[in-house]
């Protein structure tokens, strides 16, 4: 019987590769969407990609969910939902915030703490539209209010019945003060961590100068290596590597284990720090997290199930370019990867 | 010269003063409506009160500023530019933070760090649109995130050229990596600080507790008594008088003295902090605060001048009512007190 059931899924695994790419799959029942997630199945849009690069990812991700099933719990034995928490899924969902008035300007923002525009406004909202359909159990973001506007702004749209709250612990009188003292509103509630760790890229001695202070004060070649290098940082500044190594380390010890517990976590930082975790996520070398760009204020999703995160793309994608944008080689690069993964 | 441009000055007085209430106005050089300003002049609408309070509230003002004019510096010797910085003159602007996601709920809130719901962002930016033409040197906010965001929204309407800037003192390593390099940058930046020092009362152990468990907690007499005395605190939490104290020492010993040094500040903060800090800007009894209720949303502006705070109600005050809502008792109390004023 589940023999049966399996056969279906198998067959449509197998139509659906007629796209070029193989899949092996293993004698196990497949889910394809996880139910209670409610999830489009988000595209990676890549721009040299086609059509058929959408159901790729969607092999691609029930591939790696044939490994992890219990012969045991076959569907017929059980509903959906139980073999969900069994499977310790959790979403993980991603938003670097919109335009801050130093964009506007074209100014080195850096670990400034300069707030958003209108416009960075609206991008928050919009992305909270997407998203509001992708439960939500924890928040982290950074200590700059850029990203912690985004977050609550995104949190606006959502249709939950639980209320972000932000965690205070800087002392003892912030933690006191900020106590609850029902268990049903604890219950009822989102904390949200703010933590230095997933700040910007501190870009020292550049921070609040514009393009021309810098050519003058530091030399044009020199702010492109900065900028463009892994590893060399400007005086007194972060390198990416750097930025990298504490934005990782904070969420292999913070955020993964809420993860592996199950908990769906939604992180509003910024750009170099999102990129970094991207690069421990999808395990890219230095030389493809530079070429990395995250669209501002388009939430990128990624399912975490049994120690793995697989990256859904962007929820409810538009069909305009540049939501996920990839540079040519890294497409090809993932695309060689794939094709090793079974 | 002078003389007669004081002549019409006082004329315009004393019409003015035709609608009951007297005043005494010496033979100096008046200044109506500050230059530096384009403020509208606001109304302090009081519902009992008829069109004619306005007219009160223009005198009351001139009034309080003819004391200190220096007779030689008529207007006809300097142009009438110079004044306003001579005489030190600087804007206040109170601004509540709108609706938050517990007010939604009914739950008590105080110190916890609770958002804003969309129609509390909605209240922000149309309170920032009544405000967008008065000059801001320095904003304070609380440390929650309400006010905060209340803050950051109101300056996106802004028609500053300025950028708010969020201070962060707490540790050497978040002073030095919000650092600024560029003089230009810095002068073209409001800064903003955060200060416990004007959260919301501290509501101890009333916190995220809805009516019902309250009066189910600890009886209803006694939770009306703790939100409506003056200094009888609830369980673990503050008095009205022990959030007054250190909400207007913060004011004295930080705001006070920019306003001194003639900068124009804006404080985004809470219910009970504010009115703490109206209490001592207007002179308010215990007995008179405990009645007063300041709108959410809509700003408060005073003007400082020579230590004197002069309200000036409601930036481009709508017509409807309860922009500042003055119980009758209040109302009778300061028409006494203008009476009295010379």
């Amino acid at each position: 019987m589940a023999n049966a059931m399996l056969h279906q899924t198998v067959g449509t695994l197998q139509l659906l590769s007629n796209s070029g790419i193989h899949c092996q799959v293993g004698n196990n029942s497949v889910r394809l969407l996880p139910r209670d997630l409610k999830v489009e199945l988000g595209f990676s849009k890549r721009g040299s990609n086609s059509f058929g690069e959408k159901k790729f990812s969607v092999i691609q991700a029930s591939a790696s969910l044939t490994s992890v099933f219990d012969p045991v719990l076959s569907p017929s034995n059980k509903g959906p939902h139980e073999s969900l928490k069994k499977s310790n899924e959790a979403a993980l969902i991603l938003i670097r915030h919109g335009e801050s008035l130093w964009n506007e300007k074209n100014l080195f923002t850096g670990c400034v703490d300069v707030p958003l525009t209108k416009k960075g406004v609206e991008e928050a909202i919009e992305a909270g539209k997407r998203i509001s359909n992708i439960p939500v159990d924890m928040i982290f973001t950074s200590a700059l209010i850029r990203a912690q506007m985004t977050a609550m702004l995104a949190m606006t749209q959502h249709r939950r019945k639980k209320v972000p709250i932000i965690m205070h612990n800087e002392n003892e009188q912030a933690r006191l003060w900020s106590q609850i003292h029902s268990e049903d509103t604890i219950k009822q509630s989102i904390p949200v961590v703010a933590a230095w760790q997933l700040n910007e890229r501190m870009y020292g001695e550049l921070q609040g100068l514009n393009k021309q202070e810098t050519a003058d004060r530091f030399g044009k070649e020199k702010v492109h290596e900065w900028r463009r290098s892994y590893d060399i940082p400007p005086p007194n500044g972060e390198s990416l590597e750097m930025c990298a190594q504490r934005a990782v380390a904070y969420f292999k010890d913070e955020i993964e284990p809420q993860l592996i517990s199950g908990k769906n976590v939604m992180i509003a930082a910024h750009g170099n720090s999102l990129r970094s975790i991207i690069m421990y996520l999808d395990e890219l070398t230095s030389q493809e997290v530079i070429s990395l760009e995250l669209s501002t204020g388009i939430p990128m999703l990624y399912i975490f199930k049994e120690g793995k995160f697989m990256r859904r793309g962007s929820p409810i994608a538009p069909t305009e370019a540049g939501v996920y944008a990839y540079t040519r080689r890294l497409a090809q690069y993932r695309q060689k990867l794939d094709e090793t993964l079974n | 010269m002078a003389n007669a441009m004081l002549h019409q000055t006082v004329g315009t007085f004393q019409l003015l003063g035709n609608s009951g209430t007297r005043c005494e106005i010496r033979n100096n050089s008046v200044k109506l409506i500050p230059r530096g300003f384009e403020v509208e002049v606001g109304l302090s609408k009081r519902k009992i009160y008829s069109s004619r309070e306005w007219k009160l509230g223009v005198i009351r003002a001139s009034a309080s500023q003819t004391s200190v004019v220096d007779p030689v510096l008529a207007p006809s010797n300097n142009g009438t530019r110079e004044s306003p910085t001579k005489s030190n003159e600087a804007a206040l602007i109170l601004i509540r933070h709108g609706e938050s996601l517990w007010n939604e709920k009914n739950l008590f809130t105080g110190c916890v760090d609770v958002p804003l719901t969309k129609k509390g962002v909605e209240e922000a930016i149309e309170a920032g649109r009544r405000i967008s033409n008065i000059p801001v040197d320095m904003i304070y906010t609380s440390a929650l995130i309400r006010a905060q965001m209340t803050a950051m929204l109101a300056m996106t309407q802004h028609r500053r050229k300025k950028v708010p800037i969020i201070m962060h003192n707490e540790s050497e390593q978040a002073k030095a990596w919000s650092q600024i390099y560029s003089e230009e940058t810095i002068k073209q930046s409001i800064p903003v600080i955060a200060a416990w020092q004007l959260n919301e009362r501290m509501y101890g152990e009333l916190q995220g507790l809805n009516k019902q468990e309250t009066a189910e907690r600890f009886g209803k007499e006694k939770v009306h008594e703790w939100r409506r005395s003056y200094d009888i605190p609830p369980s673990n939490g503050e008095s009205l008088e022990m959030c007054a104290q250190r909400a207007v020492a913060y004011f004295r010993d930080n705001i006070e003295p920019q306003l001194q040094s003639g900068k124009s500040v804006m404080i985004a903060a809470h219910g009970n902090s504010l009115r703490s800090i109206i209490m001592y800007l207007d002179k308010l009894t215990s007995q008179e605060v405990i009645s007063l209720e300041l709108s959410t949303g809509i700003p408060m502006l005073y003007i400082f001048k020579e230590d004197n705070f002069i309200r000036r109600g409601s930036p481009v005050a709508p017509t409807e009512t309860g922009v500042y809502a003055y119980t009758r008792g209040l109302a009778r109390y300061r028409q006494k007190l203008d009476e009295m004023l010379h």
